[in-house]
């Protein structure tokens, strides 16, 4: 708001001459009695002779001065106001798991799409309307179109994911778009407080932002770890599960574990406020799905509900490709202490001519063959110069792990890699194909030293380290359980293993079959396949007998952490100087001048009224006591 | 202001509508009056007329033509018929025309009372009785209307009381009493006033007419903003309209309740003097039904009946 001519503020000393008319008219003003006997037995009270109460009369001139003193300032109204009749809107609503939440008049989405729909009535009938949704990823629920019908039909079709909140790409996606229609708003939907959308400040003035929600009554499971020794069954597995209170007050819940349909565990808990409970179950009933289910009739559902994978026992079966005997016989005395494993060797020479037939996981010591079967996992150790699938730089001595990466699957339940002294390794170079997971360090440099990934359909590993044939010994057991480790990985493609995804984020589908996709919330596209969930549950990829499992969580603190400050509203304090309002804003003294004339209008009909009241009729202008200050 | 207009101004009377009066009358009890008349008075005998009600003993001089013959012969005694006496009644409406019935003006009381005159005087015609309009004015001498005997005389009436204006400061007493004096007739009063007035003094002026053998009905007319102060003003310089004197006011809730309790005294203390002084005592609010009141709440008081 700002004021044209700020000087006709000088114009409020008439309030103040109106209110000395007043007190002056209060003074003489008479009303006429038959006969005063009666009142005279009655004694008003000194205070309220005194006391400054002003009638409606008063409060209508008043309104009046005021509107004329504010339209002679001309008032510009910069912000606050929607666009013109006409100008196109943008609506963007944020359909991520947090919009599920339940607030005490329905959930924040419902919320949201009233107020679209009421946007949608205030913005007339001629302007264009364009609808994007926000949650991991940005999209287009419908095109421009002036077609109120499909609008309202849309936002109505329109439902909330289980994915996370990326407000930020879908707000750019549309400025980007609104930038092109003159005079275009656009209007955000959402519970992120403004501050938390990932836009600067600048960015922000241009937009209408609603946000949404109040509630923080919510408890979920935030993380599901599953440890299973390697090479080992079900029965060795114990499965972590991280349940949080994101409320401000303790909550009761029942965590319910079930394997395959059979129940687990059912344990109750007490959180206390914004607290974590770590909840370990071992020894499970059997291999195959893990569903645990949080029972706190909280506000937010779907965090409520997670699954995971409970492998079967899978021994070692290991191809073992190696001129080195005593490496053989290491891995062989491994082999022998698990249970069902299996190794065979083979030298080099052999492989080369009569290369495995069938899924074979095949450890390279040493050595790159030029081709390998397609259905082969391969982990080339020491690899050495010049080759294409894992190339190296040099040799280095006494290299020391520093880094590694916690979250990878083939590291899960390691720990303690620092300890991992590489005598001499093979310093890799990043590949395109894969993944640096663990990082060493020689004397002036630090390199990958164990890269994993998916090349050519299929998962491969490159170790720089050389096993050798003290890997038996206990001073080389980190890095035994490093090679196990990644032969794990490398195995579970081929059992019936599945694949876990955190909803909105994307996960490379692995090799195999990726169409049919049953179930509603899973995409799969891209080459090699990427697979994105939008919402929780479990899926299959592939025709029936070769399908693989996609079980797809919500593991996302932002979205379970529903508590907000309440509903606001940030009007857009930027609009486009393309058909914008004149001079940057929306003159207000055309509208006041209206109001002082309505205001008038009022006061007359007040003084009418006062009038027929004292008079039976009113008096003639003029008259000495007809009360109008 | 003409009788035409009399609907305009108080809301409460359309001459036209004066006929549907036509089966009431006025009723008094006494207040018999010295003109032969259609009134038949039981116990007041006289010498002549059409009822008989008694016979007495004969007396010289009595007109030998209502000696019974038949008595005589049968009971050897000279008995006299005596006669109902059958007179008229002269009704006396006396108008308050001080300057306190048209303050506040909203309330209409003058108006109203002029309306309401008009139809006692309409009832009164048209049982052949005798009207006569008498307005009291404190700045001025009473004025009087003529007697009148016959409904067309309503119209007359009517424009007399519509030129009417309200001045003056009246003593209610003073007026009545100097009324009844000049007035060597009596008959039914009918005091309309708004009563505004310490009750003593009313009392006083009923007892000056009833010393001068007039049968006295008070009618109250009373204005809405009387009753109900509130919604006319909030605060102010009270001015009395036929004295000057003022009085600043609030009016706040407990002084609007502290105001309702005097004016029900007033009233009551109104009701007391006309029951000790045995008059009828009737209020109207001013701009209510006229012809319920007539009809119904001064049919109770026993002021008017059907013929």
């Amino acid at each position: 708001m700002r004021f044209d001519h700020p000087g006709g503020f000088g114009g409020l000393a008439a309030v103040a001459v109106l209110v000395l008319l007043y007190l002056y008219d209060r003074r003489r003003r008479t009303i006429p009695v038959g006969n005063l006997f009666l009142w005279r037995r009655i004694e008003s009270p000194p205070r309220e002779r005194q006391r400054f109460r002003p009638d409606r009369l008063f409060w209508a001139q008043l309104a009046i001065v005021l509107a004329l003193v504010t339209a002679y300032t001309a008032p510009v109204l910069e912000s606050a106001t929607p666009p013109a009749a006409g100008a196109s809107l943008v609506l963007v609503l944020d359909v991520s798991a947090s919009m599920q939440t339940r607030e005490d008049d329905g959930s924040r989405f419902d919320e949201a799409r009233r107020r679209a729909l009421a946007r949608v009535d205030a913005a007339g009938s001629d302007g264009e309307i364009m609808i994007l949704t926000a949650a991991a990823r940005p999209r287009v629920a419908l095109d421009w179109t002036r077609d109120r019908a499909r609008v309202r039909a849309a936002l109505q079709a329109l439902a909330p994911t289980d994915a996370p909140t990326d407000l930020a790409p879908a707000i750019e996606l549309a400025r980007g778009i609104a930038a092109d229609r003159p005079s275009a708003a656009i209007a955000v939907f959402t519970d992120l407080p403004p501050e938390a959308s990932g836009l600067a400040p600048e960015a922000r003035a241009a937009l209408d932002y609603v946000q949404l929600g109040r509630s923080d009554d919510n408890a979920g499971i935030a993380g599901i770890v599953v440890t299973t020794p390697p090479f080992h069954g079900p029965n060795e597995t114990q499965v972590t599960i991280d349940v949080r209170n994101y409320s401000r007050t303790t909550r009761e819940a029942v965590l319910e574990a079930r394997v395959a349909g059979a129940p687990w565990a059912r344990r109750s808990l007490t959180i206390a406020p914004r607290a974590t409970e770590h909840v370990l179950l071992a020894r499970p009933p059997g291999s195959g799905l893990l569903e645990v289910r949080l029972d706190g009739d909280d506000a937010l559902a779907a965090d409520d509900h997670a699954r995971a994978w409970i492998g079967a026992a899978a021994p070692l079966d290991l191809l073992l490709v190696t001129d080195s005997p005593a490496l053989a016989d290491a891995l062989a005395s491994v082999a022998t202490a698990l249970v069902g494993s299996r190794i065979e060797v083979t030298s080099r020479q052999r492989f080369a001519a009569a290369p495995p037939a069938g899924r074979r996981v095949v450890l390279f010591d040493g050595f790159v063959p030029e081709s390998v079967p397609p259905a082969v996992n391969a982990l080339y150790t020491a690899p050495p110069a010049g080759n294409d699938v894992c190339p190296t730089v040099r040799r280095r001595g006494d290299a020391m792990v520093v880094d590694w990466d916690d979250d990878h699957p083939v590291l899960a339940g390691l720990g303690a890699l620092q300890a991992l002294a590489v005598g001499g390794a093979a310093e890799l170079q990043a590949t395109s194909w894969g993944t640096p997971i663990v990082i060493a360090v020689a004397s002036d440099a630090a390199f990958p030293l164990l890269i994993v990934g998916e090349r050519g359909a299929r998962r491969t590993a490159c170790l720089g380290a050389e096993l050798g044939g003290s890997l038996g010994t206990s001073d080389r057991m980190p890095l035994l359980l490093l090679t196990l480790a990644t032969l794990r990985w490398l195995a579970e493609p081929f059992g019936p293993e599945a694949l876990l995804v955190e909803t909105g984020r994307p996960a490379l589908a692995g090799a195999g079959p990726t169409a049919p996709v049953t179930g509603a919330g899973l995409e799969i596209a891209g080459e090699p396949p990427v697979v994105v969930a939008e919402r929780t549950g479990v899926f299959t990829l592939g025709p029936p007998g070769a399908a693989r499992l996609v079980l797809a969580n919500l593991f996302d603190d932002r979205e379970s952490d529903v508590g907000r400050s309440g509903p606001a509203e940030w009007p857009a304090t930027v609009r486009p100087p393309a058909g914008a309002a004149p001079a940057g804003g929306r003159p207000l003294a055309a509208w006041l001048y209206a109001a002082a004339l309505t205001a008038m209008a009022g006061e007359w009909a007040l003084w009418r009224r006062s009038q027929t009241r004292r008079y039976g009729s009113a008096p003639a202008t003029g008259r000495a006591d007809d009360g109008r200050g | 202001m003409s009788a035409a207009t009399l609907r305009a101004a108080g809301g409460a009377l359309d001459l036209a509508d004066l006929p549907r009066f036509d089966g009431f009358t006025l009723h008094v009890r006494r207040g018999l009056g010295e003109r032969p008349g259609e009134r038949r008075f039981p116990g007041r005998r006289q010498a002549s007329g059409v009822e008989i009600e008694a016979y007495s003993p004969y007396t010289p001089g009595d007109d030998l033509r209502y000696l019974d013959w038949s008595a005589m012969a049968r009971l050897d005694q000279l008995l006299v018929r005596r006669f109902t006496a059958e007179r008229e009644v002269r009704f006396h409406l006396l108008l308050d025309a001080s300057a306190s019935m048209d303050a506040p003006p909203a309330d209409g009381k003058r108006a109203a009372a002029q309306a309401l005159m008009v139809v006692l005087a309409y009832v009164g015609l048209a049982a052949n009785d005798a009207v006569q309009v008498a307005l009291l004015r404190g700045d001025a001498a009473v004025a009087t209307s003529p007697v009148y005997r016959h409904r067309r005389g309503t119209l007359a009436l009517a424009e007399m009381l519509a030129a009417a204006d309200a001045a003056g400061s009246l003593r209610l007493d003073a007026a009545c009493e100097d009324y009844a004096r000049r007035r060597h007739e009596a008959g039914a009063a009918l005091l309309v006033s708004d009563f505004m007035t310490d009750p003593a003094e009313v009392e006083r002026a009923i007892l000056a007419l009833q010393a001068r053998r007039f049968e006295v009905h008070l009618l109250h007319v009373i204005g809405a903003s009387e009753i109900d102060p509130t919604g006319h003003f909030t605060r102010g310089l009270l001015v009395d309209v036929e004295t000057g004197a003022a009085q600043p006011l609030t009016l706040t809730a407990a002084v609007a309740a502290r105001y309702r309790t005097v004016l029900e005294a007033h009233l009551e203390a109104l009701r007391e003097v006309a029951a000790r002084t045995r008059c009828t005592y009737a209020r109207w609010t001013a701009g209510a039904d006229l012809a319920a009141f007539v009809t119904v709440d001064l049919a109770h008081t026993g002021l008017v009946r059907r013929r």
